[in-house]
Protein backbone atom coordinates (compact mmCIF):
# COMPACT_ATOMS: atom_id res chain seq x y z
CA UNK A 1 0.00 0.00 0.00
CA UNK A 2 1.20 3.63 -0.73
CA UNK A 3 1.21 6.46 1.15
CA UNK A 4 -1.92 8.20 0.18
CA UNK A 5 -0.22 11.91 0.58
CA UNK A 6 2.65 11.61 -1.57
CA UNK A 7 1.59 8.31 -3.45
CA UNK A 8 5.70 7.26 -4.02
CA UNK A 9 6.61 5.87 -0.66
CA UNK A 10 5.29 3.05 1.47
CA UNK A 11 2.62 3.66 3.70
CA UNK A 12 3.48 2.48 7.06
CA UNK A 13 1.66 4.54 9.36
CA UNK A 14 -2.32 3.63 9.64
CA UNK A 15 -3.66 7.18 11.31
CA UNK A 16 -7.37 6.84 13.07
CA UNK A 17 -8.98 9.96 14.69
CA UNK A 18 -12.27 9.56 16.09
CA UNK A 19 -13.19 13.50 17.47
CA UNK A 20 -16.30 14.35 18.68
CA UNK A 21 -17.90 11.12 16.47
CA UNK A 22 -15.91 12.62 13.26
CA UNK A 23 -13.79 9.62 11.96
CA UNK A 24 -10.79 10.22 9.44
CA UNK A 25 -8.09 7.99 8.83
CA UNK A 26 -5.24 8.24 6.52
CA UNK A 27 -2.42 5.17 5.38
CA UNK A 28 0.96 7.21 5.38
CA UNK A 29 5.08 6.82 5.08
CA UNK A 30 6.26 8.18 8.07
CA UNK A 31 7.50 11.29 6.48
CA UNK A 32 4.65 12.45 5.36
CA UNK A 33 3.13 10.84 9.00
CA UNK A 34 5.70 13.45 10.83
CA UNK A 35 5.18 15.98 8.69
CA UNK A 36 1.04 16.33 8.86
CA UNK A 37 1.93 16.29 12.06
CA UNK A 38 4.22 18.62 13.16
CA UNK A 39 1.81 20.81 10.77
CA UNK A 40 -1.08 20.17 12.78
CA UNK A 41 -3.58 17.94 10.43
CA UNK A 42 -3.41 15.06 12.72
CA UNK A 43 -5.51 16.44 15.72
CA UNK A 44 -5.65 13.99 18.23
CA UNK A 45 -2.20 11.98 17.92
CA UNK A 46 -3.16 10.17 21.03
CA UNK A 47 -6.15 8.39 19.28
CA UNK A 48 -3.73 6.07 17.17
CA UNK A 49 -0.15 6.40 18.73
CA UNK A 50 -1.42 6.46 22.40
CA UNK A 51 0.42 8.33 25.32
CA UNK A 52 3.01 9.19 23.28
CA UNK A 53 2.78 12.44 25.22
CA UNK A 54 2.96 10.97 28.68
CA UNK A 55 5.29 13.00 31.13
CA UNK A 56 6.21 10.41 32.86
CA UNK A 57 7.39 8.95 29.54
CA UNK A 58 8.55 11.22 27.40
CA UNK A 59 8.86 9.30 24.30
CA UNK A 60 9.89 10.86 21.70
CA UNK A 61 9.63 11.62 18.32
CA UNK A 62 12.07 9.33 16.92
CA UNK A 63 11.05 6.05 17.89
CA UNK A 64 7.76 7.13 16.08
CA UNK A 65 10.05 8.18 12.95
CA UNK A 66 11.99 4.63 14.16
CA UNK A 67 9.91 2.10 15.21
CA UNK A 68 7.03 3.13 12.50
CA UNK A 69 9.01 3.38 9.22
CA UNK A 70 10.38 0.05 9.32
CA UNK A 71 8.24 -1.95 7.12
CA UNK A 72 6.68 -5.01 9.22
CA UNK A 73 5.69 -7.46 7.41
CA UNK A 74 2.23 -7.08 7.12
CA UNK A 75 2.18 -3.57 5.65
CA UNK A 76 3.02 -4.75 2.03
CA UNK A 77 0.50 -8.08 2.36
CA UNK A 78 -2.85 -6.93 4.17
CA UNK A 79 -4.15 -9.29 1.61
CA UNK A 80 -2.30 -11.86 2.39
CA UNK A 81 -3.98 -15.23 1.68
CA UNK A 82 -3.60 -17.01 4.83
CA UNK A 83 -4.57 -16.33 8.39
CA UNK A 84 -2.16 -14.29 9.90
CA UNK A 85 -0.08 -15.75 13.10
CA UNK A 86 -1.74 -14.36 16.50
CA UNK A 87 -0.25 -14.26 19.76
CA UNK A 88 -1.41 -17.54 22.09
CA UNK A 89 -2.03 -15.33 25.20
CA UNK A 90 -3.49 -11.91 23.97
CA UNK A 91 -4.89 -12.78 20.29
CA UNK A 92 -2.58 -9.53 19.04
CA UNK A 93 -1.57 -9.98 14.88
CA UNK A 94 1.31 -8.30 13.77
CA UNK A 95 -0.68 -5.77 11.95
CA UNK A 96 -2.19 -5.05 15.83
CA UNK A 97 0.94 -3.94 17.16
CA UNK A 98 2.07 -1.98 13.88
CA UNK A 99 -1.08 0.00 13.90
CA UNK A 100 -0.93 0.75 17.81
CA UNK A 101 2.85 0.60 18.14
CA UNK A 102 2.32 -0.89 21.54
CA UNK A 103 2.55 -4.55 22.26
CA UNK A 104 -0.43 -6.66 23.49
CA UNK A 105 1.34 -8.80 25.93
CA UNK A 106 4.72 -10.18 27.15
CA UNK A 107 3.96 -13.04 25.14
CA UNK A 108 4.10 -11.34 21.79
CA UNK A 109 7.61 -10.88 22.41
CA UNK A 110 8.17 -13.86 22.01
CA UNK A 111 5.50 -14.92 19.36
CA UNK A 112 6.97 -11.94 17.00
CA UNK A 113 10.41 -11.93 17.98
CA UNK A 114 11.73 -12.29 14.40
CA UNK A 115 9.49 -9.66 13.34
CA UNK A 116 10.20 -7.35 16.38
CA UNK A 117 13.96 -7.72 16.61
CA UNK A 118 14.45 -4.65 13.33
CA UNK A 119 11.87 -2.49 15.13
CA UNK A 120 13.51 -2.92 18.73
CA UNK A 121 17.06 -2.60 17.02
CA UNK A 122 16.47 0.65 15.61
CA UNK A 123 14.71 2.41 18.31
CA UNK A 124 17.79 1.42 20.72
CA UNK A 125 20.55 0.06 19.20
CA UNK A 126 21.85 -3.59 18.82
CA UNK A 127 22.17 -4.06 22.72
CA UNK A 128 21.04 -6.16 25.19
CA UNK A 129 19.64 -5.66 28.49
CA UNK A 130 22.53 -5.34 31.21
CA UNK A 131 20.10 -3.46 34.15
CA UNK A 132 18.20 -5.56 37.08
CA UNK A 133 17.05 -9.13 36.48
CA UNK A 134 14.04 -10.15 38.06
CA UNK A 135 13.40 -13.06 40.45
CA UNK A 136 13.00 -15.80 38.48
CA UNK A 137 15.96 -14.75 35.97
CA UNK A 138 18.30 -14.40 38.77
CA UNK A 139 19.81 -18.23 39.85
CA UNK A 140 20.16 -18.83 35.33
CA UNK A 141 22.18 -15.57 35.47
CA UNK A 142 23.94 -16.19 38.25
CA UNK A 143 25.23 -19.82 37.08
CA UNK A 144 26.18 -18.49 33.96
CA UNK A 145 28.40 -16.00 35.28
CA UNK A 146 29.87 -18.62 37.59
CA UNK A 147 30.45 -21.07 34.99
CA UNK A 148 32.22 -18.38 32.46
CA UNK A 149 34.56 -17.76 35.81
CA UNK A 150 34.95 -21.07 36.24
CA UNK A 151 36.33 -21.47 32.76
CA UNK A 152 38.13 -18.35 32.86
CA UNK A 153 40.18 -20.00 36.07
CA UNK A 154 40.44 -23.06 33.95
CA UNK A 155 42.49 -21.93 31.22
CA UNK A 156 44.49 -20.08 33.90
CA UNK A 157 45.30 -23.20 35.48
CA UNK A 158 46.25 -24.78 32.11
CA UNK A 159 48.56 -22.16 31.37
CA UNK A 160 50.41 -22.03 34.41
CA UNK A 161 50.18 -26.75 34.54
CA UNK A 162 48.54 -26.91 37.43
CA UNK A 163 46.37 -29.83 36.31
CA UNK A 164 45.03 -31.30 39.12
CA UNK A 165 43.15 -28.07 39.66
CA UNK A 166 42.41 -27.96 36.20
CA UNK A 167 40.39 -31.24 36.81
CA UNK A 168 38.26 -29.98 39.53
CA UNK A 169 37.61 -26.78 37.89
CA UNK A 170 36.52 -29.37 34.53
CA UNK A 171 34.35 -31.24 37.23
CA UNK A 172 32.67 -28.11 38.76
CA UNK A 173 31.90 -27.04 35.16
CA UNK A 174 30.12 -30.34 34.22
CA UNK A 175 28.60 -30.53 37.40
CA UNK A 176 27.05 -27.01 37.01
CA UNK A 177 26.24 -27.28 33.12
CA UNK A 178 24.83 -31.09 33.59
CA UNK A 179 21.92 -29.90 35.75
CA UNK A 180 20.67 -27.32 33.52
CA UNK B 1 4.48 16.29 54.61
CA UNK B 2 4.44 15.59 50.98
CA UNK B 3 7.71 16.11 48.70
CA UNK B 4 6.52 19.79 47.73
CA UNK B 5 6.11 20.84 51.01
CA UNK B 6 10.09 20.32 52.63
CA UNK B 7 13.17 21.46 51.55
CA UNK B 8 15.44 19.71 48.84
CA UNK B 9 18.91 20.08 47.47
CA UNK B 10 20.10 22.51 44.77
CA UNK B 11 16.28 23.82 45.50
CA UNK B 12 17.33 27.30 43.86
CA UNK B 13 17.36 25.36 40.69
CA UNK B 14 15.93 21.77 41.19
CA UNK B 15 12.58 21.56 41.96
CA UNK B 16 12.03 18.10 42.28
CA UNK B 17 13.47 14.45 41.47
CA UNK B 18 11.51 10.90 40.21
CA UNK B 19 12.55 7.49 38.92
CA UNK B 20 9.66 5.40 37.72
CA UNK B 21 9.68 1.57 36.83
CA UNK B 22 7.55 0.08 34.81
CA UNK B 23 6.37 -3.34 35.45
CA UNK B 24 4.01 -5.91 34.00
CA UNK B 25 2.76 -9.37 35.20
CA UNK B 26 3.70 -12.22 32.88
CA UNK B 27 0.53 -14.08 32.97
CA UNK B 28 -2.13 -11.33 31.70
CA UNK B 29 -2.25 -9.06 28.57
CA UNK B 30 -1.01 -5.20 28.82
CA UNK B 31 -3.42 -3.01 29.59
CA UNK B 32 -4.81 -2.12 25.80
CA UNK B 33 -6.00 -5.83 25.60
CA UNK B 34 -7.12 -6.09 28.98
CA UNK B 35 -10.73 -6.70 29.97
CA UNK B 36 -12.28 -5.02 33.15
CA UNK B 37 -12.04 -8.63 35.03
CA UNK B 38 -9.01 -8.82 34.35
CA UNK B 39 -7.77 -5.11 35.24
CA UNK B 40 -9.43 -5.63 38.66
CA UNK B 41 -7.80 -8.59 39.42
CA UNK B 42 -4.55 -7.31 38.86
CA UNK B 43 -5.24 -4.06 41.21
CA UNK B 44 -6.66 -6.52 44.02
CA UNK B 45 -3.50 -8.96 43.67
CA UNK B 46 -0.82 -6.46 43.57
CA UNK B 47 -2.93 -3.76 45.63
CA UNK B 48 -3.02 -6.03 48.65
CA UNK B 49 0.42 -6.41 48.93
CA UNK B 50 1.13 -2.67 48.35
CA UNK B 51 -2.06 -2.30 51.15
CA UNK B 52 0.10 -4.40 53.42
CA UNK B 53 2.95 -2.57 53.44
CA UNK B 54 1.52 0.87 53.96
CA UNK B 55 0.10 2.39 51.10
CA UNK B 56 -3.33 3.79 50.68
CA UNK B 57 -5.88 3.42 48.12
CA UNK B 58 -7.48 5.24 46.06
CA UNK B 59 -9.75 3.86 43.26
CA UNK B 60 -10.40 6.41 40.50
CA UNK B 61 -13.91 5.52 39.62
CA UNK B 62 -14.84 6.95 43.11
CA UNK B 63 -13.49 9.96 42.50
CA UNK B 64 -14.25 13.49 41.50
CA UNK B 65 -12.47 14.90 38.39
CA UNK B 66 -10.97 17.52 40.50
CA UNK B 67 -9.42 14.78 42.98
CA UNK B 68 -7.80 13.12 39.78
CA UNK B 69 -6.62 16.15 38.70
CA UNK B 70 -5.09 17.12 42.20
CA UNK B 71 -3.15 13.89 41.99
CA UNK B 72 -1.90 14.82 38.18
CA UNK B 73 -1.04 17.94 39.97
CA UNK B 74 1.25 16.59 42.79
CA UNK B 75 2.91 14.44 40.20
CA UNK B 76 1.29 11.22 41.53
CA UNK B 77 -0.12 10.21 38.41
CA UNK B 78 0.06 10.72 35.15
CA UNK B 79 -2.50 12.96 32.41
CA UNK B 80 -3.00 9.73 30.56
CA UNK B 81 -4.08 7.78 33.75
CA UNK B 82 -7.04 10.08 34.78
CA UNK B 83 -8.70 9.50 31.10
CA UNK B 84 -7.87 5.67 31.08
CA UNK B 85 -11.54 3.66 30.83
CA UNK B 86 -10.42 0.38 32.28
CA UNK B 87 -10.31 -0.24 36.25
CA UNK B 88 -7.51 1.42 37.61
CA UNK B 89 -5.94 2.84 40.92
CA UNK B 90 -3.18 4.58 42.46
CA UNK B 91 -1.90 3.30 45.51
CA UNK B 92 0.20 6.19 47.79
CA UNK B 93 2.08 6.16 50.69
CA UNK B 94 2.78 9.76 50.79
CA UNK B 95 4.97 10.22 53.77
CA UNK B 96 7.58 8.13 51.65
CA UNK B 97 7.06 9.52 48.37
CA UNK B 98 5.53 6.68 46.88
CA UNK B 99 2.70 6.40 44.59
CA UNK B 100 2.09 3.16 42.51
CA UNK B 101 -0.24 3.32 39.20
CA UNK B 102 -2.06 0.21 38.40
CA UNK B 103 -3.60 -0.41 35.03
CA UNK B 104 -2.05 2.76 33.46
CA UNK B 105 -0.14 1.77 30.15
CA UNK B 106 1.52 -0.67 32.00
CA UNK B 107 0.02 -2.82 34.56
CA UNK B 108 2.53 -1.59 37.37
CA UNK B 109 4.09 2.11 37.27
CA UNK B 110 5.46 2.73 40.40
CA UNK B 111 7.67 5.76 41.43
CA UNK B 112 9.54 7.66 43.73
CA UNK B 113 9.66 11.64 43.72
CA UNK B 114 11.86 13.94 45.99
CA UNK B 115 12.26 17.54 46.33
CA UNK B 116 15.16 19.29 44.82
CA UNK B 117 17.96 17.05 43.60
CA UNK B 118 17.82 13.52 44.82
CA UNK B 119 19.00 10.63 41.90
CA UNK B 120 20.21 8.03 44.19
CA UNK B 121 17.60 8.45 47.13
CA UNK B 122 14.46 8.65 44.18
CA UNK B 123 16.50 5.34 42.92
CA UNK B 124 16.33 3.54 46.38
CA UNK B 125 13.07 3.84 47.13
CA UNK B 126 11.48 3.47 43.95
CA UNK B 127 13.46 -0.07 44.02
CA UNK B 128 12.29 -1.05 47.64
CA UNK B 129 8.64 -0.87 45.83
CA UNK B 130 10.01 -3.28 42.89
CA UNK B 131 11.70 -5.71 45.16
CA UNK B 132 8.32 -5.93 47.02
CA UNK B 133 6.47 -6.79 43.62
CA UNK B 134 9.27 -8.91 42.48
CA UNK B 135 9.02 -11.19 45.62
CA UNK B 136 5.46 -11.81 45.26
CA UNK B 137 4.90 -11.87 41.46
CA UNK B 138 6.02 -13.22 38.14
CA UNK B 139 7.40 -10.09 36.17
CA UNK B 140 7.40 -10.33 32.39
CA UNK B 141 10.58 -10.34 31.91
CA UNK B 142 13.28 -11.10 28.80
CA UNK B 143 17.13 -11.82 29.52
CA UNK B 144 17.45 -9.97 26.06
CA UNK B 145 14.82 -7.68 26.20
CA UNK B 146 14.59 -7.32 30.11
CA UNK B 147 11.86 -5.80 31.56
CA UNK B 148 9.29 -6.76 29.24
CA UNK B 149 6.57 -3.52 28.91
CA UNK B 150 3.62 -2.28 26.54
CA UNK B 151 5.48 0.15 24.63
CA UNK B 152 8.58 -1.08 23.31
CA UNK B 153 10.76 2.37 23.69
CA UNK B 154 10.66 1.07 27.36
CA UNK B 155 12.46 -2.14 26.73
CA UNK B 156 15.40 -3.31 29.05
CA UNK B 157 15.80 -0.82 32.94
CA UNK B 158 11.87 0.17 32.25
CA UNK B 159 13.33 2.87 34.21
CA UNK B 160 12.71 6.33 33.84
CA UNK B 161 14.55 8.70 36.06
CA UNK B 162 13.91 12.92 35.88
CA UNK B 163 14.84 15.90 37.08
CA UNK B 164 12.77 19.08 37.29
CA UNK B 165 14.52 21.95 36.69
CA UNK B 166 13.94 26.12 36.87
CA UNK B 167 16.32 27.84 34.39
CA UNK B 168 15.61 31.30 33.15
CA UNK B 169 19.19 32.07 33.01
CA UNK B 170 19.83 29.62 30.78
CA UNK B 171 16.02 30.40 28.77
CA UNK B 172 16.72 34.00 28.65
CA UNK B 173 20.39 33.71 27.16
CA UNK B 174 18.65 31.75 24.77
CA UNK B 175 20.76 28.48 25.10
CA UNK B 176 17.67 26.25 25.54
CA UNK B 177 17.97 24.75 21.92
CA UNK B 178 21.37 24.19 21.94
CA UNK B 179 21.05 22.15 25.31
CA UNK B 180 18.36 20.04 24.31
CA UNK B 181 20.71 18.85 21.36
CA UNK B 182 23.77 18.31 23.72
CA UNK B 183 21.62 16.19 25.49
CA UNK B 184 20.09 14.33 22.97
CA UNK B 185 23.37 12.65 22.07
CA UNK B 186 23.88 11.95 25.07
CA UNK B 187 20.36 9.65 25.38
CA UNK B 188 18.89 12.26 27.26
CA UNK B 189 15.81 14.42 26.23
CA UNK B 190 14.54 17.38 27.62
CA UNK B 191 10.58 18.89 27.90
CA UNK B 192 9.11 22.50 28.94
CA UNK B 193 7.11 21.20 31.45
CA UNK B 194 3.70 23.63 30.40
CA UNK B 195 5.07 23.27 26.89
CA UNK B 196 6.81 25.74 24.93
CA UNK B 197 9.88 27.27 26.71
CA UNK B 198 8.32 31.19 27.02
CA UNK B 199 8.69 32.76 30.27
CA UNK B 200 5.00 32.46 30.64
CA UNK B 201 5.64 28.78 31.47
CA UNK B 202 7.73 29.48 34.41
CA UNK B 203 11.19 28.49 32.63
CA UNK B 204 10.63 24.89 33.91
CA UNK B 205 12.07 21.83 32.36
CA UNK B 206 12.50 18.04 32.86
CA UNK B 207 15.29 16.55 32.06
CA UNK B 208 15.19 12.85 31.89
CA UNK B 209 17.07 9.92 30.07
CA UNK B 210 15.38 8.69 26.79
CA UNK B 211 17.61 5.39 26.45
CA UNK B 212 16.53 2.19 28.71
CA UNK B 213 17.92 -0.75 27.12
CA UNK B 214 21.91 -1.92 26.82
CA UNK B 215 22.17 0.54 29.87
CA UNK B 216 22.17 -0.17 33.95
CA UNK B 217 20.14 1.57 35.81
CA UNK B 218 23.19 2.78 38.14
CA UNK B 219 24.87 4.08 34.56
CA UNK B 220 22.29 5.57 33.44
CA UNK B 221 21.34 7.87 36.77
CA UNK B 222 25.28 8.57 36.76
CA UNK B 223 24.88 10.30 33.46
CA UNK B 224 21.78 12.06 34.21
CA UNK B 225 23.30 13.34 37.84
CA UNK B 226 26.74 14.34 35.98
CA UNK B 227 24.51 16.44 33.38
CA UNK B 228 22.45 18.02 35.80
CA UNK B 229 25.32 18.81 38.03
CA UNK B 230 26.43 20.87 34.72
CA UNK B 231 23.30 22.68 33.62
CA UNK B 232 23.00 23.60 37.30
CA UNK B 233 26.74 24.89 37.34
CA UNK B 234 25.94 26.71 33.82
CA UNK B 235 22.75 28.39 35.02
CA UNK B 236 24.04 29.84 37.92
CA UNK B 237 27.37 31.16 36.36
CA UNK B 238 24.62 33.22 34.12
CA UNK B 239 22.94 33.93 36.99
CA UNK B 240 25.64 35.87 38.63
CA UNK B 241 27.14 37.51 34.96
CA UNK B 242 24.22 39.93 35.35
CA UNK B 243 25.59 43.23 36.09
CA UNK B 244 25.21 47.08 36.26
CA UNK B 245 21.97 48.58 34.09
CA UNK B 246 20.72 44.96 33.50
CA UNK B 247 20.82 43.88 37.49
CA UNK B 248 18.95 47.16 37.94
CA UNK B 249 16.53 45.99 35.65
CA UNK B 250 16.09 42.64 36.71
CA UNK B 251 15.93 43.87 40.15
CA UNK B 252 13.15 45.98 39.20
CA UNK B 253 11.18 43.34 37.50
CA UNK B 254 11.43 40.91 40.37
CA UNK B 255 10.43 43.21 43.34
CA UNK B 256 6.94 43.88 40.66
CA UNK B 257 6.30 40.90 41.16
CA UNK B 258 7.12 40.33 44.55
CA UNK B 259 5.13 43.28 45.03
CA UNK B 260 1.77 41.95 42.93
CA UNK B 261 1.70 38.48 44.29
CA UNK B 262 2.01 39.85 47.95
CA UNK B 263 -0.98 42.60 47.15
CA UNK B 264 -3.10 41.14 44.21
CA UNK B 265 -6.91 40.23 45.25
CA UNK B 266 -7.08 38.01 41.88
CA UNK B 267 -4.40 35.82 40.38
CA UNK B 268 -4.83 33.65 37.16
CA UNK B 269 -2.78 30.68 37.23
CA UNK B 270 -0.91 31.61 34.07
CA UNK B 271 -0.27 34.90 36.12
CA UNK B 272 0.50 33.37 38.86
CA UNK B 273 3.34 31.05 37.49
CA UNK B 274 5.03 33.71 35.40
CA UNK B 275 5.19 36.07 38.41
CA UNK B 276 6.43 33.09 40.97
CA UNK B 277 9.02 32.74 38.46
CA UNK B 278 10.57 35.80 38.77
CA UNK B 279 9.92 36.10 42.21
CA UNK B 280 11.83 32.41 42.61
CA UNK B 281 14.65 34.27 40.22
CA UNK B 282 15.05 36.99 42.93
CA UNK B 283 15.39 34.88 45.98
CA UNK B 284 18.01 32.66 44.44
CA UNK B 285 20.01 35.90 42.87
CA UNK B 286 19.91 37.26 46.63
CA UNK B 287 17.81 40.33 45.84
CA UNK B 288 14.70 38.95 47.43
CA UNK B 289 15.49 38.27 51.15
CA UNK B 290 11.79 37.40 53.10
CA UNK B 291 10.53 34.63 51.08
CA UNK B 292 11.94 31.04 50.87
CA UNK B 293 12.17 28.84 48.05
CA UNK B 294 10.04 26.13 49.52
CA UNK B 295 7.42 28.12 50.10
CA UNK B 296 7.11 29.12 46.36
CA UNK B 297 7.44 25.07 45.47
CA UNK B 298 4.93 24.01 47.36
CA UNK B 299 2.65 27.15 45.91
CA UNK B 300 4.00 25.35 42.46
CA UNK B 301 1.20 22.71 43.66
CA UNK B 302 -1.01 24.51 46.11
CA UNK B 303 -1.59 27.16 43.77
CA UNK B 304 -2.77 25.28 40.60
CA UNK B 305 -6.22 24.75 39.96
CA UNK B 306 -7.64 21.73 41.17
CA UNK B 307 -5.26 21.40 44.55
CA UNK B 308 -5.99 24.81 45.11
CA UNK B 309 -10.00 23.92 44.59
CA UNK B 310 -9.81 20.82 46.79
CA UNK B 311 -8.00 22.52 49.53
CA UNK B 312 -10.22 25.85 49.78
CA UNK B 313 -13.27 25.97 52.01
CA UNK B 314 -15.79 26.76 50.88
CA UNK B 315 -14.97 25.37 47.62
CA UNK B 316 -14.70 27.81 45.06
CA UNK B 317 -17.28 27.73 41.58
CA UNK B 318 -16.30 29.82 39.06
CA UNK B 319 -12.87 30.64 37.78
CA UNK B 320 -13.07 34.05 39.00
CA UNK B 321 -13.59 32.50 42.66
CA UNK B 322 -10.74 30.10 42.38
CA UNK B 323 -8.36 33.34 41.18
CA UNK B 324 -9.72 35.24 44.66
CA UNK B 325 -8.38 32.50 46.12
CA UNK B 326 -5.21 31.74 44.73
CA UNK B 327 -4.58 35.31 45.58
CA UNK B 328 -5.44 35.05 49.23
CA UNK B 329 -3.03 31.25 49.52
CA UNK B 330 -0.34 33.42 47.96
CA UNK B 331 -0.72 36.34 49.65
CA UNK B 332 -0.65 33.88 53.02
CA UNK B 333 2.41 32.04 52.16
CA UNK B 334 4.40 34.85 51.18
CA UNK B 335 3.95 36.62 53.71
CA UNK B 336 4.09 34.12 56.48
CA UNK B 337 7.67 34.65 58.56
CA UNK B 338 10.11 33.23 56.80
ZN1 LIG C 1 4.15 9.85 1.90
ZN1 LIG D 1 0.36 -11.25 23.10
Amino acid sequence: MLCEKCNKKKATVFYNENINGKVRSFNLCADCAKAMRDAGELEDISASFSSFASPFLSLEDSFFNDFFSLPFHTTGGLNAPSAPKKCPLCGATLSDISTTGKVGCAKCYETFADELEGPIQSAHGKTGHIGRIARGHRAKKEKADRISALKKQLKEAINDEKFEEAASLRDQIHALEGNA
Amino acid sequence: MAWYQVPGNEQDIVISTRVRFARNLSEYPFPSRLDAAGAKEIINKVGQVLEDNGFTKTDFSDISHTAAVSLVEKHYVSPEFVRESLPHALYLNEPCNLSVMLCEEDHIRLQCILPGLALQDAYKGACKVEQLLDERFDLAFDDKLGYLTHCPTNLGTAMRASVMLFLPATTMAGRMEALAARLNQLGLTVRGLYGEGSGSDGYLYQVSNQVTLGVTEEGTLRKLEDVVHQIIDNERKLRQSVSGRDLDLLTDRVLRAEGTLKYAHALTSAEFLKLAAEVRLGVAMGIIKDVKVEALTALLIEAMPATLTMNTEPTPKTEGERDLARAMLVREKLSGNP
